[in-house]
């Protein structure tokens, strides 16, 4: 049973003029039918004579029971077994339960095993028991109301907007208690998304959600659906997250054995004088450092990852300086033709550099995750195409001659009402071709959104810029895409050359890729060649354009010159 | 004949009873009847009889909840005596109780002939 079909089921009655249901499971016949006359005035009533036959009676009507009234001796099993039963299940916890018992110490064992009250035996008056089964119905209901506000109505969790709050209740209680926050989600559930449908995923998520739930009720804690995959859980701590990581992903993938991969961010042991946000922004940075693994599924936030986001929150802050202060050098990268007898100069890449005044040379590596995640990097990439224009420019003014240069579009700058306008504006102002400047936009753009995405780029390659896909073949793009695709060359994701030269040296998937180019009738561009030998079993396999340290690193333009200089020569 | 009267007259506390049935006498009495012939008299007779007392209590405990909710108190009072005893897992000479039972039984049985 859902919230959603629960909480329908109350305005639903009252607009129908229908009776709460309630559910007697009681096995002597007298006591059964004095409570039946008594209740059934202004409740619909049905009976269970055996505690098989009540469960069987509350999963059949789980959605519309409004009360159950349990007699504790029953003859095939103890009431209070069903009643705790029904307790560690999520859905039909909800369902409220009085307890008909004629022993005092029933009375407290049945209260604290979830009973909502209990009605003694003798029965007392009808305006007794009316009034306990009134207010125990509309307290489930007002409950019911909260929880409908308050739940994620997919996994019956928290969602996000409550969570703080109850976690902050939850230290309230637990003031001196060592806490851990954790993030959980499920590696590559957009792939999953897309192989397997919503439908499915729902259900996985589903799962997740029945098992956390288990967790938290058996260890303490809280959880809640956070956003689409991303589960968070803040817990007693405890050591063993590997072993909850593999029950989560054992009870989502249920009978698709090992399909689901789940990871584990653990902010252990939190510093409760920090916010809450913090806390779990802490226990998502570590879920993020196994991001791509299939191997790990539990990270734990550290001492070193903190300096790592100390250093890249002052990275942040010293970018706009950055920029103003022209510290973001462009360098270039030659790409070679290599189809002929001799390979040929046919282009270059330009790539930023960072050169910070007190840091040295900033890795890419590390800036332009940072970038990408808050947006910067359009800034950034505006940046690079204006310095890489007007190199252009000057190189056809120096030299008389020049190359195409690619420069990254980020798919954030695809959300830039303005982006063609702009790109167009720096051909025109520097007097350039549009096939001087190459587009690289990376394959996962194109799967995110794949419809505005192949709208925009169908738009600026009108315009006459040539469209370089980027990382082909990590986005998982489908063929049948890729054929629909506006683009002009491919341009190999380096994991495929890593894999085919690593000691395997399986060049098989090369094959099948240059074979997709060949297919589509646009040139293979390999990058991240380093040797002799690769760049030959390349060519062998048929790739037209190669880029990496065999030919040259990314370079400053006046030694890119040099390259130019002796392609004239 | 088995009149809200003669089970007055036998010691019912029949307001009580007849509250717990909102007032409807044939409601009531025919659930007198049906107690009457509730088997567990039987299996209280046949468990303490055979020593066994954890029957005899789930026996003696089932007829005391419906007994009270009738308010048949000549039955009432030796059951609840004999619940509690057998609660307690005492070893004991059942017989006199049983038979005080049985006989307060074997009333109301007569007057619903």
């Amino acid at each position: 049973m859902t919230d959603r079909k629960r909480m329908h089921s109350i305005p639903d009655l009252e607009a129908k003029g229908r009776k709460r249901l309630v559910l007697i499971v009681e096995d002597d016949f007298v006591n059964r039918e004095i409570l039946k006359i008594n209740m059934q005035q202004e409740y619909e009533i049905i009976c269970a004579e055996t505690g098989c036959e009540a469960r069987e009676k509350i999963h059949a009507h789980s959605d519309t029971l409004s009360l159950i009234l349990l007699d504790l001796n029953l003859p095939d099993l103890n009431g209070l077994d069903l009643l705790r039963e029904l307790k560690q299940d999520m859905d039909l916890s909800k369902i409220p339960v009085i307890v008909l018992t004629a022993d005092t110490e029933s009375e407290v064992e049945s209260l604290t095993s979830g009973a909502s009250d209990f009605i003694p035996k003798p029965y007392p008056r009808q305006e007794i028991i009316m009034a306990r089964a009134r207010r125990c119905i509309e307290l489930s209901e007002n409950r019911d109301l909260i929880r409908w506000t308050e739940r994620d109505h997919l996994t019956g969790l928290f969602n996000r907007d409550y969570f703080d709050r109850y976690a902050e209740q939850y230290d309230h209680y637990h003031r001196n208690d060592p806490t851990d926050a954790l993030v959980l989600d499920i590696s590559h559930f957009r792939m999953m998304n897309e192989r397997f449908g919503k439908a499915y995923c729902d259900e996985v998520l589903r799962r997740i959600g029945a098992e956390l739930f288990t967790f938290v009720k058996e260890n303490g804690g809280i959880a809640c659906r956070w956003e689409a995959d991303t589960f968070q859980i803040y817990c007693p701590h405890r050591e063993d997250y590997p072993a909850l990581a593999a029950r989560v992903a054992a009870a989502a993938s249920g009978p698709d054995e090992g399909r689901v991969h789940i990871r584990i961010g653990v902010n252990p042991n939190v510093d409760k004088s920090g916010d809450m946000e913090r806390r779990f922004d802490r226990a998502k940075s570590a879920a993020d450092m196994i991001r791509s693994s299939l191997t790990e599924s539990v990270a734990y936030y550290n001492d070193d990852l903190r300096q790592k986001e100390l250093d890249a929150g002052q990275l942040l802050d010293d970018f706009r300086g950055a920029l103003a202060e022209e510290q973001f050098l462009v360098y270039y990268q030659p790409k070679y033709n290599i189809q002929g007898p001799k390979p040929v100069l046919c282009g270059a890449e330009a790539l930023v550099r960072w050169k910070h005044p007190e840091r040295g040379m900033v890795s890419p590596g590390t800036f332009i995750p940072l970038f990408e995640h808050n947006g910067l990097i359009r800034e950034l990439d505006n940046y690079v195409w204006r310095k890489a224009a007007l190199q252009i420019r000057r190189w056809k003014d120096q030299l008389g001659c020049s190359v195409p240069v690619s420069v990254n579009v980020s798919r954030i700058d695809m959300l830039d009402p303005d982006l063609t306008e702009t790109l167009c504006g720096l051909i025109k102002d520097n007097r350039l071709d549009f096939s001087d400047l190459h587009l690289e936009i990376t394959e996962s753009a194109y799967t995110e959104d794949s419809k505005q995405i192949k709208d925009i780029v169908a738009g600026l390659r009108n315009q006459g810029f040539k469209i370089e896909m980027d990382d082909f073949g990590s986005g998982y793009s489908s063929l049948n895409m890729i054929i629909t695709l506006p683009i002009d060359l491919l341009k190999l994701d380096m994991g495929f050359i890593r894999s085919a030269f690593s000691e395997s040296g399986d060049t098989g998937m090369l094959k099948i890729m240059m074979d997709i180019a060949h297919h589509l009738s646009v040139p293979m561009i390999a990058e991240g060649v380093e040797t002799k030998e690769q760049m030959l079993t390349l060519k062998d396999l048929g790739c037209d354009i190669v880029q990496g340290y065999y030919f040259s690193k990314p370079v400053p333009a006046e030694e890119f010159e040099e390259f130019m200089r002796q392609e004239e020569k | 004949m088995l009149t809200v009267e003669s089970l007055r007259a036998w010691g019912a506390n029949v307001d009580e009873g007849l509250g717990r049935c909102l007032n409807n006498e044939t409601f009531y009495l025919t659930l007198v009847k049906k107690a009457i012939q509730d088997p567990s008299f039987e299996k209280l007779n046949a468990a303490c009889g055979a020593g066994d007392l954890d029957q005899g209590f789930d026996a003696a405990h089932a007829l005391k909840g419906v007994m009270a909710n009738l308010a048949l108190t000549p039955i009432l009072n030796p059951v609840i005596k004999i619940t509690e005893l057998l609660r307690a897992r005492t070893v004991t000479d059942y017989g006199p109780l049983l038979t005080e039972i049985t006989s307060a039984r074997d009333q109301v049985l007569a007057l619903a002939e």
